[in-house]
């Protein structure tokens, strides 16, 4: 018999999925993931998706530059 | 859940769950078989049960298959899968004696063809008012008071405060309180559509942003599914065992649909588990009781349209805009129609990224608020500006691009849609477009699809036949042959796959 796990499937960038993989392994102690499947595709917990998220745009703030806002006259 | 879902889909994932019995229950009544077969099936469905309906005998699925051309064959499977997740269609396991055979359960086909003879004393159509009715209560009076409640309710979650006008509806009684039923805005709070803050106070969330730009008729079924689920656990809380109301309540609504509007029918032809639903669904909006004669109601068209085809939900929208237009004082404040395009509910939109709205309608600048920066306010025009900022916190709410680019378009000022025809250019400057669309990327890192994964299989032909299988009704994401995994969306329909092939073997 074949096994059925529930989960949510998460398409992304490579890079994005690497990210994602390191959240797992160093903040999460491998809690999320269930299943690698190939490089811009991961299997994880449904509940986790929330935390992987908000873990995701943190890393990703770090990368980020503020937008000027525009000089004008509103 | 996935942006703006169509309504009939939020309304299948419901019944797919429900269990058999209930569905045997549910069929018993025609109007319900009826709206089931109008609203829920696709046309080749609907083809296969029209073909069934008359059979005596089960017909063989070999024969079927003659039907189809090769490749239609996934679509003919799709039909099939969704007839059998409805329970109108049982599909028998073949064995050595006989063929496989494909019939129609019996109550789904007794209840369509007494609906389509209109024969019977079910009543299952609704009885209709024999007492002398109010020559005031007119479609138009319908519709302006069917208008006027769901824009309470509208207006409730995008968390403004209730106009009040003095209108015709208003006369009868509703005015005396602004806003919505205490026991609608419960179950807006339960079913998350807005959240309670610390305060005390109310604010939208996320489900409520994807609510409010969704086309009257889905934000009709979304709030009648919160309430049957709201039923389905306080009955479970209370005395579990009967389930029998689950069914009253769905198979009514669906009766309601098949009345006509403008007609007032008899309330004591109802059972009294529908009468207790009456005074639900007129804080719905859905019904109007006369409160000098409680005999009769009066189906509204947020009522009579439920179960009809998305080409007449737009003539509801359409309909209850006109409704609110007549309303002094109060035009074009149902924001939410992307039919309104009186001048009172023009956006303009510059290239810069500004924008002027010319409204004063409190729901239509809570709307605005979601996702941009607004800046100033006069009596009849706000001004504001689209950020980065602003569409990023809009699209972590559940917004997308998409839903803030055609409500932008939808609602552009008169002049902007004409100067746009002149020129033949698009409505709004496709620099704004596209950057929303970027900003859209630009957050949406990742895609998300829940379901299941599939894997340990014991032998490749297992593999095979199931990721086959799997793709024929539509559900398989992604697979893997090497690895022998796979992922699907739904589950319900490949475990029953399983069961039968382990028995067949």
């Amino acid at each position: 018999m074949p096994r059925a796990i529930r989960g949510v499937l998460i398409e992304c960038e490579p890079a994005i999925k690497s990210i994602l993989v390191h959240i797992d392994s160093n903040e999460l102690k491998n809690d999320a993931i269930i299943e690698d499947l190939d490089d811009t595709r991961l299997v994880v917990k449904e509940q986790m998706v929330k935390t992987l998220k908000s873990r995701l745009n943190e890393k990703l703030k770090e990368t980020y530059r503020p937008e000027q806002p525009l000089e004008d006259s509103d | 859940m996935a942006s703006a879902v169509p309504s009939s889909f939020m309304l299948s994932e419901y019944l797919e769950k429900l269990p058999g019995a209930t569905f045997r229950k549910l069929y018993q009544q025609p109007s319900t078989a009826f709206a089931i077969f109008r609203r829920m099936l696709p046309p080749l469905a609907k083809v296969y049960v029209q073909a069934l309906l008359y059979m005596s005998t089960p017909f063989s699925v070999k024969d079927l298959n003659v039907w189809v051309r090769p490749e239609g064959e996934t679509a003919s499977k799709r039909a099939i899968g969704i007839l059998r997740s409805l329970h109108i269609v049982q599909v028998g396991q073949p064995d050595k004696t006989r063929p496989q055979e494909i019939q129609l359960t019996a109550n789904f086909k007794r209840s369509l063809r007494l609906a389509l003879e209109g024969g019977g004393s079910h009543n299952s159509f609704g009885v209709p008012s024999t007492l002398p009715v109010d020559p005031q209560i007119d479609i138009a009076f319908l519709d302006v008071w069917a208008g006027r409640i769901w824009q309470d309710i509208l207006y409730y979650v995008v968390n403004s405060v209730p106009i009040r006008t003095d209108n015709r509806a208003g006369s009868s009684g509703y005015s005396a309180h602004g806003g919505p039923r205490a026991a609608v805005r419960e179950l807006l709070l339960m079913g998350g559509l807005v959240q309670r803050r610390d305060g005390g106070a109310v604010q939208i969330s996320e489900h409520g942003f994807n609510f409010l730009l969704q086309e009257a008729n889905a934000q009709v079924w979304t709030l009648l599914l919160l309430w049957l689920e709201a039923a389905d656990r306080s009955r479970a809380a209370g005395q579990p065992g009967t389930n029998l109301d689950n069914v009253e309540m769905l198979s009514f609504l669906f009766m309601l649909a098949s009345l006509e509007l403008g007609h007032a029918y008899d309330t004591s032809a109802l059972t009294e588990t529908r009468r207790n639903m009456l005074p639900a669904l007129a804080d719905f909006g859905l019904i109007y009781i006369d409160p000098r004669n409680r005999d009769q109601y009066f189906p509204t068209r947020l009522a009579t349209t439920l179960t009809s085809s998305s080409s007449a939900l737009r003539s509801v929208s359409a309909s209850l805009d006109a409704a609110t237009k007549k309303t002094p004082g109060d035009a074009g404040s149902l924001g939410t129609n992307p039919a309104a395009t009186d001048e009172n509910g023009g956006i303009v939109v510059e290239t810069n990224y500004r924008l002027y709205a010319y409204t004063s309608s409190p729901l239509q600048i809570a709307i605005l608020n979601l996702f941009s920066r607004l800046n100033m306010r006069w009596p009849n025009m706000v001004s504001a500006r689209l950020t980065r900022e602003s569409v990023r916190e809009a699209i972590a709410d559940g917004i997308t691009a998409n839903q803030i680019i055609s409500y932008l378009a939808a609602h552009a000022h008169p002049q902007m849609v004409r100067q746009a025809a002149a020129k033949g250019t698009p409505v709004l400057p496709p620099t704004v477009v596209d950057q929303i669309r970027l900003w859209q990327l630009e957050s949406e890192r990742m895609r998300t699809t829940p379901g299941f994964l599939f894997k340990d299989f014991d032998s490749l032909d297992e593999y095979v036949d199931m990721s086959k299988y799997a793709e024929e009704i539509g559900v398989l994401v992604w697979k893997n042959d090497r690895r022998r995994i796979f992922f699907v969306s739904k589950v319900e329909q490949l475990r029953d796959w399983l069961r039968a092939r382990k028995k067949g073997v």
